[in-house]
């Protein structure tokens, strides 16, 4: 294992690569630490010392590194490109054109993918002015009274909006530079990173708690295990066998092969958790801006805000199921399978070529689905309730959701860099 | 630090400041453009949480890396105006 490692940095094309991206890396989160003009940072340090969470963005404040309470150029993080990928790929299933496109192949994915830069632009200035009144009002840091914005100005205001808008562009080009130079998908690993810088300051927390060796011990065993349970599923397969029939083309012969349809379990990957994350902390969000002493208002901030609440969990797997579900009929159609498959001669053992086919790939998906969509809940529960039960307060970022996001992320980037490493050398890291 | 800056010495400043927000509008418009001018690699969600592999389409002509140079000298300027802009406010409040 650290003999792999050792040769991928041996390796000059690998070695450029991994130091790219480590770069990229370094640049993002220095950014996360660079105050945007206008900002009274004394103030915010005072403002974000460890124990006064600002609960409410929890989850937007993890996927930003911390960046976002700190009101630096880099706030937004990559929130805005994930909050447009995902209403592109759901515009896909109402607006005829964007299905068009994606059915086109590459040249019409660039174009969703253009869409998709375009709107996240928009989506940046959008939230960044959002930031900015909740900041200006001092709702960001509810037990926190010190003036945060230097002037008040509309001038100063624009300025900040600019800059933060400017920021997430960068940030969004630092992903795709590390997309196309280094290893893995950039995104990601900008999440990845944000999430992952999140823990040497949560574990200093629960350290510094009563009993906070064992606490620390307790915590580092569970989740290991859970990270092992993730491994374990997210590699897992079901295979579903395919036989290609012999055929001549010219002088050629073609096919007369078996091979497999690989179906993973967890097909849709983190992003049905990651959609319910993302509208659970809507209404939190909007009650922020309602009359404090509105019925709903109260009912939101005592049910929805703090994520151990019994009503909160209820809604938080059924958005999860249902966006597994959903998901996973996006991404995968069993009829234009079944149709790729007929066209070049491939059958599936036992089932006869088109319509039949695709029911049963329906069937086979429908069922696995159930499974994936049961553990992903699971998974992203279950290091909740049980730091509840042990009394460690739960700050988010060892919420399931974070170590499910790290250990995908990881998983897909050791894959790319060992498929890379195979490119000269047999023996990768995964054996 | 120490001394409290004279008047004329914060009339400097804020000449300054003035500068170094204007320079930051025009460098946060360029870098958005010129980001915007790219062609984006690694489309989608589905790519980004394990999804398939990415093809990687290398090559890129002349206007790919001039726009690159435009878009990394945009990047270090709002950058070093950002800090400059910081340090400023730091030490004249």
């Amino acid at each position: 294992m650290l003999s792999a490692f050792v040769r991928a940095f041996r390796t000059p094309d690998l070695r450029r690569k991994l130091l790219f991206t480590l770069g990229i890396m370094a640049i993002f989160r220095f950014g996360s630490f660079v105050p945007t003009p206008g900002i009274d940072y004394t103030n915010v340090r005072v403002c974000t010392e460890p124990g006064t969470d600002g609960s409410v963005l929890g989850l937007v404040n993890l996927f930003s590194g911390g960046a976002l309470l700190q009101l630096s150029v880099f706030a937004l993080g990559v929130m805005p490109y994930i909050t447009a990928s995902i209403i592109v790929q759901l515009l896909r299933v109402v607006i005829p054109r964007f299905e068009a496109l994606h059915k086109e192949g590459q040249s019409g994915t660039a174009v969703l993918t253009q869409y998709t830069r375009y709107l996240t632009i928009g989506l940046a200035i959008l939230q960044a002015t959002t930031i900015i009144t909740v900041a200006r009002t001092g709702n960001l840091y509810p037990d926190c009274n010190l003036d945060i914005l230097v002037d008040d100005s509309v001038m100063t205001i624009l300025l900040m909006i600019l800059t933060m808008t400017a920021g997430t562009g960068l940030i969004m080009w630092l992903g795709e530079l590390i997309t196309e130079r280094g290893v893995g998908n950039g995104m990601s690993l900008l999440i990845f990173t944000s999430i992952a810088s999140s823990f040497p300051s949560a574990f200093r927390q629960i350290q510094l708690a009563d009993d906070g060796a064992i606490k620390l011990a307790i915590f580092v065993v569970i989740s290991l295990l859970v990270i092992g349970l993730i491994v374990f599923v997210e590699q897992s397969q079901r295979r579903i066998p395919v036989q290609y029939a012999k055929r001549m083309v010219g002088r050629r012969m073609y096919g007369g092969s078996s091979t497999y349809i690989p179906i993973k379990i967890n097909m849709s990957g983190v992003i049905p958790v990651i959609f319910a994350s993302s509208l659970m902390a809507l209404p939190v969000l909007a009650a922020q801006f309602a009359d404090p002493t509105d019925s709903w208002v109260q009912w939101v901030s005592s049910n929805l805000a703090d994520p151990g609440q019994n009503i909160y969990i209820a809604v938080y797997v059924a958005l999860i199921l249902f966006f597994a579900f959903f998901y996973t009929s996006i991404t995968f159609n069993p009829d234009d399978v079944a149709d790729n498959m007929k066209r070049y001669g491939g059958f599936i053992p036992g089932i006869r070529a088109g319509r039949p086919t695709a029911e049963y790939l329906q069937y086979v998906i429908t069922r696995i689905t159930t499974a994936g969509a049961i553990y992903l809940a699971i998974v992203a529960l279950i290091p909740t309730i049980a730091f509840k039960l042990m009394g460690i307060s739960t700050t988010i970022p060892f919420g399931g959701t974070s170590l499910l996001i790290l250990v995908s992320v990881g998983l897909e980037t050791v894959k790319q860099i060992d498929s890379q490493l195979q490119q000269r050398h047999y023996e990768g890291f995964l054996r | 630090m120490l001394t409290r800056p004279t008047r004329k010495e914060l009339s400097h400043v804020t000449a300054l400041t003035i500068i170094l927000q204007v320079l930051l509008v025009l460098t946060s418009f360029m870098l958005v453009l010129s980001i915007l001018m790219h062609k984006g690699k690694g489309g989608g969600l589905s790519d980004m949480f394990g999804g398939g592999i990415s093809s990687s389409l290398g090559s890129s002509g002349v206007a790919e890396r001039n726009l690159n140079r435009i878009t990394i000298g945009s990047a270090i300027v709002w950058g070093i105006v950002i800090v400059l802009l910081g340090l400023i406010q730091r030490f004249t409040f």
